[in-house]
């Protein structure tokens, strides 16, 4: 029986790996034949462990510059984890071949009220993308400041995956996400997985959201749920 | 084509590392997902049997005595030879130790892991009843008429006769909590037996020119990797205030498996999650912790953060020093003025063989 339940969840394990990918979340608009600039509002509810429910909103902005470059700068509070965030972040776009690749480099800052806690987070990543899936890359220095102390963290490996359903080009998508990362922090080993999508309402609205789990301690063999999130949104292209 | 060749690619990689998760004992792909028992469960439990069994380990230190001390071990990982273990607890039974501590992954998850393990803390237990326990008498020094009360004079403390066997809680004082090796393959059935909580605390006392002062040691559950919400959900209860104590405490100790800080590149970042983090790093400031000791990642790191001295531990096991180390332990004195002293220790130990540990009575048969 054991061999079975580990054989079904070693299956799921390999689907979700093979098919995954992160994602469609508000602040990563993926390439999907054409640069537009972008405004999303979003708003995300759940609960976690710390502060039970929690409930916040996002705010982002892309604007390109030309083919190749890119700038995108967002906002995020949490009314309920007593947090706030800003980050902005810069990206060059390149195709090469059949792939679209994503080099990028963020800044983020988060300030958690409850712990009296700054943070700050620089990451530098690649993107490769394709029309039904992409694979991000990268490492993050996250760094803190509590109580008059300063730590900053080795540098921790950022990764994503991402899987849709149908072509981003589509009018309709969902996805099958998997990262260590989400709109406002960085994770260490913490693998996020969740399913999102997108309607485009018209050609210049898309509607989008997304289900989130956020384990705790996975890679170790412990995962436990730390948080649980939905969230829903509009993006405005020009 | 290339496309079909690619994907042909990754699903062999893909069957190949189903194949090795599935094969492999230690590394369970449910395991991966899923905790066995969650740390929710188990920090009920640990609530339930602290109040059903009773459990407490306050001691009030004798007017004689001017300093105490405390060993700390972590990641022991016993599989067939408990011998860092043993070595340990003598060490400390050599050093008068007031008692152990032990931040988790105390022994690899299988029955036979835990016969060795438990066999090493009994006979620990009666080199300790021998070396510290006098039958309980009265004021004119008469043996009490119940003469299965034995008294530890370093702390007034009475124990039953059945703490010569290793009887936790109420024997050898080993005060662990659980680790994540502790808790897959259905190990928390195998750890609770032995001991029935993983989230306690106890205090010592010592009495100062007639004011008792309180030194108060913590044990959490994070071998998830998440103290959890029922667990968290006790804390900011106050579950440690002591009773309103708070003024009279001039320790805090604080003891528990998943690390906060990482020792270097080469280690694992910690798994807790951000928010978490910073929760953990508060509420230590809050309980105004004087040491906070972790494990998990098997390497040492010692650092000052937000007024709490932070100690990750080494592990102490035969893997990671076959040879043993000059700084494998950790022993704290605190003294009567208050000041703490810490000192590495070492372990030096070899792995036994199976024959060596046959004769002295520990299962070998396993593979």
């Amino acid at each position: 029986m054991d061999s079975i339940q580990r054989l079904i969840t070693s299956l799921l394990l390999g689907f979700a790996i093979s098919t995954a990918m992160a994602q469609y979340y508000s602040g990563d608009h993926t390439f999907d034949g054409e640069h537009k600039n972008e405004a999303s509002l979003s708003l995300t509810t759940g609960k976690n462990v710390i502060t039970g429910p929690a409930i916040g909103n996002t705010l982002h902005y892309k604007h390109y510059f030309n083919k190749h470059w890119s700038i995108d700068g967002g906002v995020n509070t949490q009314y309920t984890k007593q947090q706030y965030g800003f980050k902005i972040k810069g990206e060059y776009h390149l195709k090469v071949k059949a792939f679209h690749l994503f080099a990028s480099g963020e800044y983020m800052f988060n300030h958690y009220n409850r712990f009296n806690t700054n943070e700050n987070v620089e990451n530098i990543s690649v993107r490769f993308e394709r029309g039904y899936w992409d694979i991000t890359l990268g490492g993050s220095f996250i760094g803190y400041n509590m109580m008059g102390d300063h730590y900053g963290e080795p540098i921790t490996l950022t990764f994503g995956a991402h899987a849709t359903l149908r072509p981003r080009t589509n009018d309709w998508n969902v996805g099958l996400l998997f990262r260590n990362y989400d709109d406002f922090y960085y994770e260490n080993w913490n693998i996020n997985w969740g399913l999102d999508f997108y309607y485009r309402l018209n050609p210049k609205v898309k509607l989008f959201g997304e289900f989130n789990i956020r384990p705790a301690g996975s890679m170790s063999q412990l995962a436990s749920k730390y948080e649980t999130t939905g969230k829903l949104g509009l993006i405005y292209r020009w | 084509m290339k496309t079909s060749i690619t994907y042909t690619l990754i699903t062999a990689a893909l069957l190949i590392a189903g194949a090795i998760l599935i094969s492999c004992e230690k590394v369970s792909p449910q395991g991966v997902l899923m905790g066995n028992t969650s740390v929710d469960d188990r920090v009920q439990q640990s609530m339930i049997n602290n109040s059903y069994f009773g459990m407490s380990w306050d001691k009030t230190l004798a007017d004689t005595i001017e300093e105490y001390s405390f060993l700390v071990g972590s990641d022991s990982h016993i599989t067939i030879d408990p011998g860092r273990l043993e070595e340990m607890l003598d060490i400390g039974m050599e050093n008068e130790d007031l008692f152990f501590c032990h931040l988790g992954d105390l022994a690899d998850t299988k029955p036979e892991y835990y016969y060795n393990t438990e066999l090493a803390l009994s006979k620990a237990s009666q080199k300790w009843f021998h070396k510290y326990l006098v039958p309980l008498t009265d004021t004119l020094g008469n043996v009490y008429t119940d003469t299965t009360l034995f008294i530890d004079q370093r702390t007034n403390t009475i124990y039953r006769e059945d703490a010569f066997d290793f009887l936790w809680p109420s024997s050898l004082p080993f005060y662990p909590v659980v680790g994540n090796h502790d808790i897959t393959h259905n190990g928390w059935g195998l750890y609770s037996r032995l001991f029935k909580t993983t989230f306690y605390e106890f205090k010592v006392s010592t009495i100062i020119d007639g004011d008792t002062v309180h030194d108060r040691f913590i044990f959490l559950d994070s071998a998830n990797g998440t103290l959890g919400k029922y667990q968290i959900e006790q804390i900011d209860n106050d579950v440690f205030n002591l009773l309103g104590e708070q003024k009279l405490i001039r320790h805090t100790f604080v003891f528990t498996h998943t690390n906060i800080f990482r020792p270097s590149l080469n280690e694992f970042a910690s798994t807790y999650c951000r928010e978490e983090l910073y929760y953990i790093l508060d509420k230590l400031a809050d309980w105004n912790t004087t040491i906070a000791f972790w494990g998990h990642v098997h390497a040492w790191d010692e650092r000052d953060f937000g007024g709490v001295h932070h100690i990750t531990m080494p592990s102490m096991n035969f893997v990671d020093h076959p040879n043993g180390g000059d700084d494998l332990l950790v022993r704290v004195t605190v003294k009567k003025d208050g000041s703490c002293k810490i000192d590495r220790v070492g372990l030096y130990s070899k792995e036994r063989s199976r024959t060596e540990l046959d004769k002295l009575g520990y299962y070998t048969k396993a593979k």
